[in-house]
């Protein structure tokens, strides 16, 4: 059985949104009971998650706009950037601390503590772009902790897999210049689903044209398709990379029972997912892989799905 | 949606007496398709495209190119001589409809546009009406597209409108399309939020059925244009 480490604190729950929204604490408390009651949390490392640094954020993000979102939190502001971006008192904080349990996470899986980890964390950050909030995202986690790695850990090499069932719009931008960070994303197709970017043709630019790939899916469609689309796209595109470690934005929301999306996936198929996901890993980074919760809203499969997610990661 | 806000303003243009070299170079150098032949006052007087000149210069031109004397000779050759004199043109105050009304019917590439003495304001060519129309269907700002069935009647536009009004989200665009029961319509608006799992509760609340946009555009096509992995809808 893999080291596998998991992030999950209270105080994640702090970051409220608001009637009508579907970002809610009740969806980590889900992920949380789901692998509390199957038993699986006593073959868990619990990481324990604290601030993380301002140099962290800044390396990915603009300070005039972390100053901004701190600012407008102090100010007892409900919204920040966008409508889809409700908040409270204890969001900027909240924020900090996924950061920075993420990357307490990515530390010990570098220095050979843990083989993996899964951080259950909120708010997500997948469509925060350098210096505007979106769609539910403040920080962007995933790209800070593709930042720290290279930086603390000197790798050449990062991949990032996106699963969540809307496009990375923001850590594609932070990355598309970038050739030392792939950037991989499965979607609902552009024209149909939030956030209107991640068309097949966006490649990357300059340095990192080649280096950013999405697969974008019909609404309707289902595991069928994602087989076809990850076989054909993702699983050649890093066979050749070889990343020498591997990050995941986990959205679960292209489940056929969640309603943020016309996508109609399975909860097995989720399973295949990741283990596939997990074999690339352990082909070319030694099995080092850090997942990060996205999306995912159906509060009555996030359960299921995070106990699944974690059993791939215990197995490796 | 005017065609004073999207066209071309600043236009290269070329009098009736220059050469047809001249007018490639200036294709070339402001990388257009189309140049607008004025005489004094801005007053068009024609067009040139990059059609026109093809027609105009030998073959070999392109290929291995021509001796100085067949240029020399060419040299001659006035833009007044290949320019399409009898020019579709429209007026600043035209809608973009309009504009790509003529556009289809005339099958020109690009529209001058003159003011009521004549004289050139600019220029609308089917790239600017792309970029237009990219606007106004809001493509490229985040969003989600819905499809919702309603039945042809007035007023269900508004009832849907203001039924998402309430819940605070802006649209970025609606579209109405035909769908195959006579009676009712497609109606698709483009919500600016990633948030569409509540605005889709009140609507079904509220009796609307709602179609995944591709089961409609299924509809649309005969059975044997749909691609084979598609379900039936």
């Amino acid at each position: 059985m893999k080291r596998t480490g998991f992030l999950y604190d209270e105080r994640y729950l702090r970051h409220q949104t608001g009637p009508y929204h579907p970002e809610v604490p009740e969806r980590l408390t889900a992920i949380y009971e789901g692998i509390v009651q199957s038993g699986l949390i006593e073959k868990l490392i619990r990481i324990p998650a604290a601030p993380a640094d301002l140099p962290w954020i800044v390396s990915v993000h603009t300070a005039e706009y972390v100053k901004r979102l701190e600012a407008a939190c102090r100010a007892g502001k409900q919204m920040f950037d966008s409508p889809d971006n409700q908040m409270c008192a204890q969001t900027y904080e909240t924020a900090l601390l996924a950061v920075g349990g993420i990357l307490e996470a990515c530390r010990q899986v570098m220095e050979g503590r843990l083989d993996n980890a899964f951080c259950a964390v909120r708010p997500p950050g997948h469509h925060a772009e350098i210096s505007r909030a979106m769609g539910f995202c403040y920080f962007n986690n995933v790209a800070i902790a593709a930042r720290y790695i290279q930086k603390q850990f000197g790798l050449a090499r990062v991949g990032i897999v996106d699963f969540d069932v809307h496009h990375g719009n923001g850590t594609q931008h932070i990355f598309e210049d970038d050739p030392t960070v792939y950037y991989y994303s499965i979607h609902q197709h552009p024209s149909f689903a939030y956030p209107g970017t991640g068309r097949e043709f966006e490649y990357g630019r300059g340095d990192g044209y080649g280096f950013t790939k999405n697969s974008p899916v019909l609404p309707g469609q289902g595991d069928e398709d994602y087989q076809r689309l990850l076989e054909r796209d993702l699983f050649p595109a890093f066979a050749d990379y070889k990343p020498e470690a591997i990050i995941v934005s986990a959205g679960f929301d292209g489940h056929r029972d969640d309603d943020m999306s016309d996508t109609k996936l399975s909860t097995e198929f989720y399973t295949w997912m990741m283990q596939r996901i997990m074999d690339l890993a352990n082909s070319s980074a030694s099995g080092r892989l850090v997942s990060v919760l996205e999306g995912g809203y159906c509060l009555r499969r996030l359960p299921e799905l995070a106990r699944h997610h974690v059993e791939i990661l215990l197995n490796g | 949606m005017f065609v004073s806000r999207s066209m071309t303003r600043r236009v290269a243009t070329i009098g009736p007496e220059a050469s047809i070299f001249e007018a490639q170079d200036l294709m070339a150098k402001n990388r257009v398709r189309h140049i607008p032949v004025v005489e004094e006052g801005n007053k068009l007087v024609g067009i040139v495209s990059d059609r026109d000149l093809r027609s105009a210069l030998p073959f070999k031109y392109f290929q291995e190119g021509i001796s100085p004397e067949e240029r020399a000779k060419l040299q001659n050759l006035r833009v007044k001589d290949i320019m399409t004199s009898k020019v579709f043109t429209i007026s600043p105050g035209y809608t973009i409809q309009d504009a790509l009304l003529v556009i289809q019917n005339s099958k020109v590439g690009a529209l001058p546009v003159v003011d009521e003495e004549g004289r050139l304001k600019g220029i609308l060519s089917v790239r600017d009406l792309l970029r237009a129309f990219i606007n106004v269907l809001g493509i490229g700002q985040p969003g989600t597209l819905l499809c919702i069935l309603v039945e042809e009647k007035v007023g269900q536009l508004k009832k849907i409108v203001d039924a998402i009004t309430e819940i605070g989200v802006s649209f970025g665009s609606v579209l109405v399309a035909r769908y195959w029961e006579e009676d009712k319509r497609a109606v698709f608006p483009y919500l600016l939020t990633q948030n569409v799992a509540h605005v889709k509760k009140k609507l079904k609340e509220m009796g609307y059925t709602l179609l995944d946009p591709m089961q409609w555009y299924l509809d649309q096509l005969p059975e044997e244009d749909r691609p084979p992995d598609q379900p039936k809808p």
